[in-house]
């Protein structure tokens, strides 16, 4: 069943366009990657579903178009950002950045927070430390953890490997896949660490100059030889 | 000794006072990025319809609640009317427009009330001559008292709402993080024009207690208020509410102090070089002011 | 829609008769309006020159400063104590006045211009508004006259230029008053145009938005600035010569010495268009048209003495001015200059000249 659908995607930054209609699905549960080199786009694609920059086409989100919704309204309907280096809130405390995660909802989130203690044990150790203070992984887990707060039902996550050592981009990634397979939490993921992300994704969009130049399952994209050739060092 | 407890009894009062309107200046620059040149008009025009409202027969205390309402809905409606679109356009040019609006709410306050020698305003504490505490000699007011109590309280108030409540964290991470924080659905533009709203709503605050002191308002009011509250806050670090408050504190302290025990060279004439000149200094030392946390580079 | 060829004899054709137009209009007031009207131009190219000065550090520094009726000051406390306790000729006071404030300005300029950050505003008005306090001193009465200001500042021989002949009294001073503020202004823009052109001018602007390079730059970036803003300052004392030397007096409460000078320049600047040279030009002259045709409405009706602001009878040409800035900067941030612009763009394009290989 089809979660996200953006048809046409464009966007642009002042008059150089970056989005030259891009055509992205994400079906419920599935674990979505989009690849490509510095400058396709990818970063710009997750700001145009999650509304943080002016875009156009179209984006069907659970039914309704969000194209022109605004950023907040769209954390709202329950998709989620994980934005490109984090974007901690160093100023907050570990345990503020969780409690602002959940801006949007108007429950209780305090079983929330024990979740994400015991998922992330390293941040309820920090947990009244200055955000700032962590190291990029701590970081990078909050910043996971934060988005996660406000119980979203797309998360997209813009290169969380980045700057990261292996081992902690492998014990996020084992994190995203069991929310994916045992939450069924749709994850749309930004990421130029190929090799990693083909083994998580179930299926993958190419990205060149605002593009979409090839998409498939994580199979067929890995074992086509033009694109290892070009994109995953043969 | 007891001219010394004076200076710094008289002193503190005063200086809660700017730290008043210097947490304004330090609330809005922390979420907005901006210096708002017309913090002392705003203050100053919200005191004039405290005035009015007083003299419409409602009770001071009251009609102090409401100019600060008023206050609060000048300074929000002002960020997301002109501010906001000014922004988008040339950052730069916000400070020039809150000079204007400095300029504009001066020339109306003038216009609308126009008598040169001013017009009396009532005292928020009581107020007759005997009406003081006597504490190791020196004088300490009721209203001197009074003001420092209110303005504390208020202070207060503030870190409350900045450190418990849920619309406070939503400031802090805008003023933190701007960008994360519409990631999160904070909705930014209400944050902005709340902070500006909290600050012109202190200044009405800070120029009611200024207004009772005095006993005499003009539109004059509170230009050397704001003079005092900008060192203020450039002291105590433009980030840092509390530094704002401290650094207040201290130049309403220092100020009484330097003109007391210096008079020939310092006096009533030159007190208020003595916040100006702690600007240069300030920036000389440490810009980033006393508890400022700001990233300040060297070029 | 006419569109014409850079270099073309039509684009001679049209400078010409500008430059005309512009040398007929500046020869016309001093010779055929009254006194008052050429009194009126005098003190705005003084206005104009201020604004200038004003202009070039927003340009180089990209900061805004509210601090230089204090140089205006010391460009008209300067000239008046020279001349009247010192008996200088009025035309080295200009020199003086400009070294002063060049030592001055730099001198202020130097901790804030090496920090990031929004701090000139803060400083220069630190500036400002100490500037009268100061003047008004007990302890530099000796110097400043305190309150009172210094008056009677007199010279009694105009010098005779050649092309006109000799200025006798009232009239005679209002012409030259226009006159010297014509070339003040003239030497002010070319100065200001040498710096824009000038290659240190238009690193300084590339290298402004973009602090990786100033950061790899270093120290010098800083001492360019401070030294641009030390010339600024000069400029406008210059502008305060003009002043002292047009009216006679100055005080600490004048129009221009105080905190409300400041802002008027800034006004002036940014509603004629900032960054531009020919944007304070153009707002003087609005500023002055204005003040003029305002100046009899609601005098009685306002009238706030604040001893440190100096707000003496306010002119409403002061408000207008301010709620132009307001609509400017909402809907034409780059002021007059930038909004004719777009409008002649419209009317007459100017293709460049081909650039050939051969």
């Amino acid at each position: 069943m089809s979660l996200l659908k953006a048809t046409g995607l464009r966007a642009s930054y002042g008059q150089v366009d970056v989005l030259l209609g891009i055509d992205i699905e994400v079906n419920e549960g599935e674990m979505v990657v989009v690849l490509g080199a510095n400058g396709a786009g990818k970063t710009t694609t997750m700001r145009a579903i999650s509304g943080t920059i002016p875009r156009s086409g179209s984006v069907m989100y659970d039914g309704h178009d969000i194209v022109s919704q605004s950023a907040e309204s769209i954390v709202r309907s329950g998709i989620a950002h994980v934005p490109q280096g984090r974007g901690t809130f160093s100023e907050l405390t570990v345990e503020e950045n969780l409690r602002i995660g959940a801006y949007v909802r108007k429950d209780s989130i305090e079983s929330d927070i024990d979740r994400w203690y015991k998922t992330f044990p390293r941040l309820e150790e920090r947990k009244n430390q200055r955000a700032g203070s962590l190291s990029g992984g701590e970081q990078q887990m909050l910043a996971i953890a934060r988005a996660l707060m406000s119980r979203p039902r797309l998360l997209l996550c813009d290169e969380p490997s980045l700057g990261l050592a292996p081992l902690i981009t492998q014990e996020l990634f084992t994190v995203l896949k069991s929310l994916n397979q045992q939450d069924g939490l749709s994850v749309l993921l930004v990421e130029q660490n190929a090799n990693l992300a083909l083994k998580v994704a179930s299926k993958v969009y190419l990205l060149e100059t605002g593009q979409v130049v090839a998409s498939g399952t994580a199979e067929a994209i890995a074992g086509d030889e033009r694109i290892r050739k070009a994109y995953l060092g043969g | 000794m007891e001219r010394l407890l004076q200076y710094v009894f008289d002193g503190l009062s005063f200086g809660a006072i700017y730290a008043l309107l210097a947490l304004g200046l330090v609330v809005v620059f922390r979420g907005t990025g901006h210096l708002n040149f017309a913090q002392g008009e705003m203050a100053m025009f919200c005191t004039f319809i405290i005035w009015q409202i007083n003299e419409w027969s409602v009770p001071l205390v009251f009609a102090v609640l409401i100019g600060m309402l008023f206050g609060f809905l000048l300074g929000a409606g002002t960020e997301a009317t002109v501010i906001r679109s000014v922004a988008k356009k040339s950052p730069g040019g916000v400070f020039v427009v809150s000079i204007a609006l400095f300029l504009g709410l001066n020339s109306l306050a003038s216009m609308i009330w126009d008598r040169s020698e001013g017009y009396t305003m009532k005292s928020l504490f009581p107020n007759k001559p005997e009406d003081f505490v006597r504490i190791l000699g020196a004088e300490w007011r009721y209203k001197y008292i009074g003001v420092l109590i209110v303005a504390l309280a208020l202070m207060g108030m503030l870190f409350l709402l900045f450190s418990k409540t849920k619309f406070g964290l939503a400031m802090r991470s805008v003023a933190s993080n701007p960008e994360s924080a519409r990631l999160v659905g904070v909705p930014s533009g209400l944050v902005l024009a709340a902070s500006w709203g909290i600050a012109a709503s202190m200044g009405a605050l800070s120029g009611a207690l200024v207004g009772g002191i005095n006993g005499q308002i003009t539109p004059s009011l509170m230009f050397t208020v704001f003079i005092y509250a900008s060192a203020a806050a450039t002291l105590g670090g433009l980030d840092s509410p509390g530094g704002a408050v401290i650094a207040g504190l201290l130049i309403g302290v220092g100020e009484q102090l330097a003109a007391g025990f210096a008079p020939g060279w310092i006096g009533q004439d030159l007190k208020l070089s003595v916040a100006l000149i702690s600007i240069f200094v300030v920036l000389l030392v440490k810009p980033s002011g006393l508890f400022g946390s700001l990233k300040v580079e060297r070029v | 829609m006419l569109n014409i060829k850079e270099g073309s004899v039509t684009h001679w054709a049209i400078r010409v008769v500008g430059a005309l137009l512009l040398v007929a209009f500046i020869v016309y007031i001093p010779t055929q309006s009254e006194t008052a009207r050429i009194g009126q131009f005098a003190s705005g190219f003084t206005l104009i020159i201020a604004a200038m000065s004003l202009n070039l550090v927003l340009g180089y520094t990209g900061q805004i400063s509210i601090g230089h009726s204090a140089f205006f000051g010391i460009g008209g406390y300067t000239a008046a104590i020279l001349i009247r306790d010192h008996g200088w000729s009025p035309g080295y006071t200009f020199y003086a006045a400009a070294v002063i404030a060049f030592v001055v300005g730099c001198l202020i300029a130097l901790p804030v211009l090496r920090i990031r950050g929004a701090y000139l505003a803060l400083v220069t008005l630190a500036v400002a508004v100490l500037f009268p306090t100061l003047l008004r001193w007990r302890k530099l009465e000796w110097l400043t006259s305190g309150a009172q200001g210094i008056d009677s500042v007199k010279y009694d021989e105009l010098p005779v230029w050649p092309i006109l002949g000799e200025l006798k009294g009232r009239d005679g001073r209002a012409v030259f008053a226009y006159w010297l503020g014509l070339l003040v202004l003239v030497v002010t823009f070319l100065i200001c145009r040498g710096l824009v052109k000038s290659r240190v001018g238009r690193s300084l602007v590339a290298i402004r938005d973009n602090e990786t390079a100033a950061a790899v730059m270093g120290v010098n970036i800083t001492r360019t600035k401070v030294i641009i803003f030390g010339i600024s300052a000069s400029l406008c004392a210059l502008a305060g010569v003009l002043s002292t030397l047009s009216s006679g007096v100055v005080t600490p409460d004048g129009q221009y010495v105080t905190l409300l000078g400041s802002i008027i320049f800034l006004l002036i600047m940014v509603v004629g268009g900032a960054g531009t040279l020919s944007g304070p030009i153009v707002g003087g002259l609005v500023y002055v048209w204005l003040d003029n045709t305002t100046r009899g409405i609601g005098t009685d009706s306002k009238g706030i003495v604040g001893y440190i602001f100096g707000w003496t009878d306010q002119s409403p040409a002061t408000l207008i001015l301010g709620l132009a800035l307001i609509v400017i900067m909402l809907f034409a941030p780059t002021g007059l200059v930038g909004l004719i612009r777009k409008i002649s763009r419209r009317i007459v394009t100017v293709t460049p000249r081909a650039i050939t290989t051969e």
